[in-house]
């Protein structure tokens, strides 16, 4: 009986490890007939049409907002195919996409065992035989690449990942010259400037590899491997099917894999203490020794103009202090440096924020100038400016009336424009423009330098101050910590941005010698009680005799 | 088959780690597999603690229960004080039992880096105002001079939606030219109300179901624009925004969130956002943006039967009805 129970609970759980996740079709399709189609139409209309348009041209309300822009279906061009460069996806192809979605995107997961008002397979085959309707190429049975062998498979042999393969698919990046566009660190900072576009006119923003939650069709080395074996339809990203083997092939996928960025999972940023000196350069010794914290921003889109397509999603910030002085080292990963800002095309968000507006978000494409040499790079250390009691703190997003926040923005043309790096301001809330401190209480300076796609921006204050609007860095206290940054190239500047919310940074205080104490006699105490039942018993068994 | 003399000291013992075992690794283990969910539910220390406490209990209970069932449990350890078991063996228990003692009392008394953590209320009341308790969604239940008004208008085929959804249709309608505007909805009641509508005879009933699709098609198209990049298609909080915030958006689909709450109370939150909750909500973290700047009120309602549509619930009834 027992035995039985186990049995039925084992496969329960397989059970619902295969069912999670799936993203391949259970079973042989189910023919489309007119019921099905309005049934797919209808689906269309309530989950698909207001981004990708009642027409499937790409066009819906919500289209202009996003970055990558819905597809248009029109056109029969998908980029996620297991089929050769060019041609039209397989059925499945599009069956994957809606159910896993494309991380990192608008496009969300569908599948029914992903999300709770998800798709049933079913439903999921009549949306897609619905949206193959949108473009005529569907019909052509010599474009069917199934029918016309096209489709591309893994290769049989996949020899697990190990650095030797790694070793391997690094020279395949190399021999094949990924880094042209890639960079030779993946980060995406190999193209000089926007000179390309997708076939919709859209410039092309290279993907940096390393940050495995913005790779669309998956970030598994399968998944990796049919992108450069099928290429990315609609965009320069070629298959390299005849040009590198299999084994190449499969190779530089596990390559890509390990640049893939694994994420710290802390909240608590704790400030490494140093004796001497503070040091300038990101690659000293003391600022490898200290702990990394990653910290994940995303779009503001807390108030107008908000803003839904931010460059920036991952910082990683380091701290050191000695007995003077506290400093920052923040880094993140930015194709383009830019350094020239110019103000007079900044956004104005008047019309967009005012009641009753079309939108309160900004346009992906034709509102902000999305180009090199427009927009400054920018970046910003949000501190409350009093420290909380409790667990209150200002609101994340610029703090609140009766709760200000210091802020320290580097921006990269600040030694050229005001000889200086970092300004200090402070804020009340989003509504109003932080103020700026005056000159005697700017003390924050700043070395930065940007290398192979990533900038490295060292911050650095006296531990105290005497200014009542700053932040003041007092041993053993968590002090709320967040970040604002900025991509130039991104069409980035002012409340156009991406956000962090409250993390916290630690000076730590050393422990009282006491607190070892506890232990110390919980030890003695258990050991001396041992001791004492050993006695015990040799009385008692002596008493006996 | 004759017991071991040493069985009831080791199966008390077997108890103990088994109960431990299942508290710690058992139960969250479990709840995964209950809820589907990639991380486990987490156990609070003082359910290990009330486990522990009870099953040490019971045990005791079970060794005091006769003179020779304590003689029995009594039996491996006498031996071992005596160092029947050899006196190396006796040395090693008497440091190791310490050392086990002594390691959770280093864990609990030294001081951890750990973010202090806020005790949040996700439906704070204290400052929730009362009349919003009774507040309709006036697109839920549109009167009969309303269902009235839109089949004229249906039926001179000027039906006018949101400015959002403008261009969209337009291009549609320039492409399939259509009918009837309302063929840009092709649901089933909204089928068979056209269809009545084009045979001369309308049930103001299936003009009432068409008219909710109509409401139905603009709360989405809204929600999508607005609502979509944080609370994401599958209305549940996992949207392309979603990642960055430590206070992640609300999971709608999840029971408990907006099923349990009055449409009043939901419009009241949609319209104050994060800044308009109480201390004791913790408005300092929470994105949500105060859309009574940004939205109308009509948008605002439109949206929220959209978004119960959509997750598949329905919103609590007021008390007093």
């Amino acid at each position: 009986m027992k035995c039985r129970v186990a049995t039925i609970f084992t496969l329960l759980i397989l059970n619902w490890g295969v069912a999670v996740g799936a993203s391949a079709p259970s079973g042989p399709r189910p023919e489309a007939t007119d019921a099905s189609l309005h049934q797919g139409a209808e689906i269309y209309l309530r989950r698909c049409s207001f981004c990708h348009g009642l027409l499937g041209d790409g066009n819906g309300p919500a289209a202009d907002f996003l970055d990558p822009r819905p597809r248009d279906f029109t056109l029969g061009t998908f980029k996620f195919r297991t089929t050769q460069s060019g041609e039209l996806p397989r059925d499945e192809d599009l069956f994957r996409t809606v159910s896993r979605g494309l991380s990192g995107t608008a496009m969300q997961a569908f599948d029914s065992d992903l999300i709770k008002n998800g798709l049933s397979e079913n439903e999921r085959w009549a949306v897609i035989d619905y949206i193959k309707t949108f473009a005529i190429e569907f019909d052509d049975p010599e474009l069917d690449p199934v029918k016309n062998d096209l489709v591309v498979t893994l290769p049989s042999e996949r020899p697990a990942y190990s650095e030797a393969l790694v070793a391997k698919g690094n020279e395949v990046f190399e021999h094949a010259k990924c880094w042209e566009c890639h960079g030779k660190l993946g980060r995406g900072d190999g193209q000089k400037s926007f000179d390309r576009t997708d076939d919709w006119g859209f410039p092309i923003r290279i993907r940096n590899v390393t940050h495995p939650w913005k790779i669309k069709a998956g970030s598994e080395a399968e998944d990796i491997y049919m992108r450069f074996s099928t290429g990315i339809n609609g965009t320069p990203m070629p298959s390299f099917a005849d040009a590198l083997t299999e084994q190449e092939r499969w190779a530089l996928a596990n390559f890509i894999k390990s640049l893939q960025h694994q994420l710290t999972n802390h909240q608590v940023l704790r400030a490494l203490e140093i004796e001497g000196e503070i040091s300038q350069d990101p690659g000293e010794a003391n600022w490898l020794a200290a702990e990394p914290m990653d910290v994940r921003l995303t779009g503001q889109v807390v108030a107008a103009p908000r803003w839904q397509n931010p460059s920036i999603e991952l910082v990683t910030v380091r701290a050191l202090y000695n007995l003077e002085e506290i400093a920052f080292l923040i880094e993140w990963d930015d194709p383009f440096k830019d350094e020239l800002h110019q103000s007079g095309i900044e956004f104005d968000p008047q019309e967009i924020s005012r009641m009753g507006a079309f939108n309160s978000y900004v346009a992906a494409n034709d509102v902000v100038p999305r180009q090199l040499e427009t927009f400054r790079d920018a970046i910003a250390l949000q501190f409350p400016v009093k420290l909380p009691e409790g667990t209150k703190k200002p609101h994340f997003f610029r703090g609140d009336s009766s709760n200000p926040v210091h802020l320290w923005q580097w921006r990269s043309d600040g030694v050229e424009n005001s000889g200086q790096a970092v300004q200090e301001s402070n804020a009340r809330g989003w509504k109003q423009p932080s103020k700026v401190q005056p000159g005697e209480n700017q003390q924050v300076d700043a070395v930065a330098s940007w290398n192979q796609g990533r900038w490295s921006v060292i911050m650095r204050r006296p531990l105290l101050t005497d200014d009542r609007n700053d932040i003041q860095f007092v041993k053993g206290r968590f002090i709320p910590l967040a970040l604002n940054a900025w991509d130039g190239s991104n069409g980035e500047h002012g409340l156009i941005m991406s956000l962090s919310t409250w993390h916290s940074v630690i000076l730590e205080a050393p422990v009282p010698i006491k607190i070892y104490l506890y232990t110390l006699l919980a030890i003695v105490v258990s050991g001396a009680l041992g001791v004492w039942l050993v006695r015990k018993e040799r009385r008692r068994v002596a008493a006996m005799v | 088959m004759k017991k071991p003399p040493t069985f009831r000291f080791w199966t008390i013992v077997l108890t103990l780690v088994l109960t431990y075992a299942l508290v710690k690794w058992g139960i969250p283990a479990l709840s995964r597999e209950i809820t589907g969910m990639p991380f486990p539910l987490t156990v609070p220390g003082t359910l290990m603690f009330i486990y522990m406490l009870l099953t040490i209990i019971a045990l005791f209970l079970l060794v005091t229960f006769s003179e020779e069932h304590l003689a029995e449990f009594l039996y491996p350890i006498q031996r071992f004080l005596r160092g029947e078991y050899g006196r190396t063996t006796r040395t090693l228990g008497l440091v190791i039992v310490p050392a086990l003692i002594g390691w959770p009392v280093y864990d609990v008394t030294i001081p951890k880096v750990q973010q202090p953590s806020s005790l949040r209320i996700q439906h704070p009341s204290s400052n929730f105002p009362k009349k919003n308790e009774d507040l309709k969604n006036p697109f839920a239940s549109p009167s009969d001079a309303e269902v009235d008004a839109f089949i004229e208008r249906a039926q001179a085929n000027e039906v006018g939606f949101i400015p959002q959804l403008e261009a969209d249709l337009d291009s549609w309608a320039e492409y399939t030219e259509p009918d009837h505007m309302l063929e840009a909805i092709p649901t089933a009641p909204m089928r068979a109300f056209l269809r009545e509508l084009g045979a001369g005879s309308v049930n103001r009933d299936s003009a009432r179901a068409a008219l909710m699709e109509k409401h139905l098609f603009e709360g989405r198209a809204l929600y999508s624009m607005n609502c979509r990049p944080c609370h994401g298609d599958s209305v549940a909080g996992d949207g392309p925004m979603a990642d960055g915030f430590k206070l992640r958006p609300i999971n709608f689909t999840d029971n408990g969130t907006i099923e349990t709450i009055v449409e009043g109370y939901t419009f009241w939150r949609v319209s104050n956002g994060g800044p308009g909750l109480p201390t004791e909500a913790t408005p300092w973290d929470s994105a949500m943006p105060v859309w009574k700047l940004n939205l109308s009120e009509e948008e605002r309602w439109k949206i929220i039967l959209a978004e119960y549509d959509l997750a598949q619930k329905t919103p609590r009834i007021p008390e007093s009805h």
